[in-house]
């Protein structure tokens, strides 16, 4: 009987530290993210812009959300699987698509990202053909739970102000909001712990 | 367990004065039925029911606390919390208070969740979020596995039906990825011998089986649910003396394949014949009809065998759900046709007479059955 229930405590324990492991890992990965990221600056289109940071959380919309068909190139993605967006810096230093692909594309150059996204109805809007525009491409960075007492802050710094995101991206094209900027200066960093 | 009693109760009477139980025996059957009881005592599921609740303070206790906590702080407290429960369910299995340890293991499933959800929030991620539940579903299993627990099991299927719903929903793809975790937790049931588990394992698989048809082969594929269903109902039919000598599941294999087998016909007459008819429109005037009254008659005359089967087997639960079944046939062939090529007082004629049948079909068999008990 002493054996059983040393036993279960051990298991109990097992337990406890692999789901202990598996909150870690998030945790990890997104510090890591953060940390090791290359950075981009992603304007925001304002979605509701009367009540920006009043809520909980905001949905944040970017003009690289909206990601025209005919730039796919190879078979079409699959399913909700996700899929590649290549973006390009222009002269003036903002991003735009230029390439849209089921693998991840090997990009060297330092004017171009790779961008992981999904989009719920990818199967039935992109056909290459066409000259149709995926809207509500998400890359993870489009819900900002507003931080804990910023919101009155960021709402009256944000009124016609012209707002952008500070956006970490890495290797594998994972992106992950690092701060927001308002009028070009950065208002507020997200604390890694 | 009442109704059961009140029965034996009036039967052992009944027995006692036709003289073939004698009064020890009878004193006997009741303390047995007594020793039986106290397996289901309100106090494991009260223990159960607090855990779930224990869960809930936790999650709404830290969403108001939430402001001026540093994240460090945060997650100090989700992982507290997580190795609290595990601990206390490990105290609590020392003292041999199982029930309560059990429900302490899903106090701490029911943290890991909501830790992965306020880590998420904490971070903005978004991603997928199917694959946070995903995530939390595999914790339950290991708990399950590791501590032999069948709440965290029953959990595990639980939610394991949410993910694979989400990702179909998602998806618009068959996401035969489920049956992997599946598999793990119809497993873990099978090792731990756990009946309900059984139970919670076939009605999560007819949940992902039945809209099969929607998801895969030009999404009309709902003749492939019918036939899945039909061939589990049969099978427990043909080889259910077999099976019921290593496990007794035949009834219930039976049940469910019943079920699965009526979604599909239901799903063919009522739910997918528009996107049929729209997809033929070169197909004569009467093909949507002609093909609804076949279904129909499907689906009438297997549901009578159903039943004739079930009552011939003492089968009580597949009796009632072909009763409801046939019920909603008919309710939903009425509604369908209302107003359309049948008039309403020709539908209860019909309707009458397949009742009418039916009911002298049963009184048959069930004077046949007096018979043969009569005659044993």
């Amino acid at each position: 009987m002493r054996l059983f229930t040393n036993r279960t405590a051990y298991a109990l324990a097992l337990v406890a530290l692999l789901q202990t492991a598996a909150l870690a890992v998030m945790v990890v990965n997104r510090i890591r993210l953060l940390q090791t990221g290359r950075e981009i600056t992603l304007p925001i289109v304002p979605v509701d812009p009367r009540d920006l940071f009043r809520g909980e959380y905001v949905e944040l919309g970017y003009a690289v959300g909206r990601v025209p068909a005919r730039l796919l190139e190879g078979p079409p993605p699959l399913g909700n699987a996700p899929f590649y967006v290549t973006l390009e810096k222009a002269q003036d230093g903002s991003w735009a698509p230029v390439k849209l692909t089921r693998d991840k594309p090997q990009e060297t150059s330092s004017d171009r990202i790779v961008l992981k996204g999904r989009s719920r109805f990818a199967l039935l809007t992109i056909d290459g053909n066409n000259a149709t525009t995926i809207n509500n491409v998400r890359y993870g960075i489009e819900q900002y739970f507003v931080p804990q007492g910023e919101g009155p802050r960021l709402e009256a710094l944000a009124r016609d102000k012209k707002l952008a995101a500070l956006i970490a991206v890495d290797a594998s094209g994972n992106a992950a909001i690092k701060g927001l900027l308002i009028d070009g200066r950065l208002q507020y960093e997200e604390p890694l712990l | 367990m009442s109704w059961y009693r009140t029965k034996l109760e009036r039967d052992l009477a009944r027995w006692q004065t036709e003289g073939w139980v004698t009064a020890a025996a009878a004193g006997a059957i009741r303390r047995d039925l007594e020793q039986r009881k106290s397996l289901f005592t309100a106090g494991p599921v009260l223990a159960v029911l607090g855990a779930v609740l224990f869960g809930f303070a936790i999650m709404s206790f830290v969403a108001a606390h939430w402001t001026g906590m540093s994240k460090l702080a945060r997650l100090a407290l989700l992982l507290a919390t997580l190795w609290g429960c595990y601990a206390g369910a490990a105290v609590l299995f020392q003292r041999q208070l199982n029930a309560f340890a059990h429900a302490a293991v899903l106090a701490g499933i029911a943290v890991f969740g909501a830790s992965i959800m306020l880590i998420a929030q904490m971070y903005h991620m978004e991603g997928h979020p199917a694959d946070a539940v995903l995530l939390w579903a595999l914790g339950a299993l290991l708990a399950a596995v590791l501590t032999g627990s069948t709440p965290a099991l029953a959990a595990t299927f639980v939610l394991l039906s949410v993910w694979g719903t989400w990702e179909r929903l998602d998806s618009e793809s068959a996401h035969f990825m489920f049956l992997l975790p599946w598999g793990g937790a119809a497993l873990t049931a099978a090792w731990l011998g756990w009946r309900p588990g059984f139970h919670l394992a076939a009605l999560s698989l007819l949940l992902w089986i039945v809209p099969l048809g929607f998801l895969i082969w030009g999404y009309h594929a709902h003749w492939l649910v019918v036939l899945i269903g039909a061939a589990v109902a049969l099978g427990a039919v043909a080889a259910g003396e077999t099976l019921n000598r290593h496990l007794p599941i035949s009834g219930a294999l039976f049940a469910y394949g019943l079920v699965i087998a009526y979604a599909g016909l239901y799903i063919l007459q009522f739910l997918d014949d528009s996107r049929w008819l729209a997809s033929r429109p070169e197909g004569p005037e009467g093909a949507g009809i002609a093909r609804l009254l076949l279904l129909a008659v499907v689906s009438l005359v297997g549901l009578l065998g159903a039943m004739l089967f079930a009552l011939k087997t003492d089968n009580r639960p597949a009796l009632w759900l072909a009763y409801a079944a046939f019920a909603l046939e008919i309710f939903s062939l009425y509604v369908k046709t209302f107003g359309s090529f049948l008039n309403t007082s020709l539908f209860f004629l019909v309707a009458a007479l397949i009742v009418s049948g039916l009911a002298w079909v049963a009184y048959r068999l069930h004077q046949s059955k007096s018979a043969t008990g009569a005659g044993a």
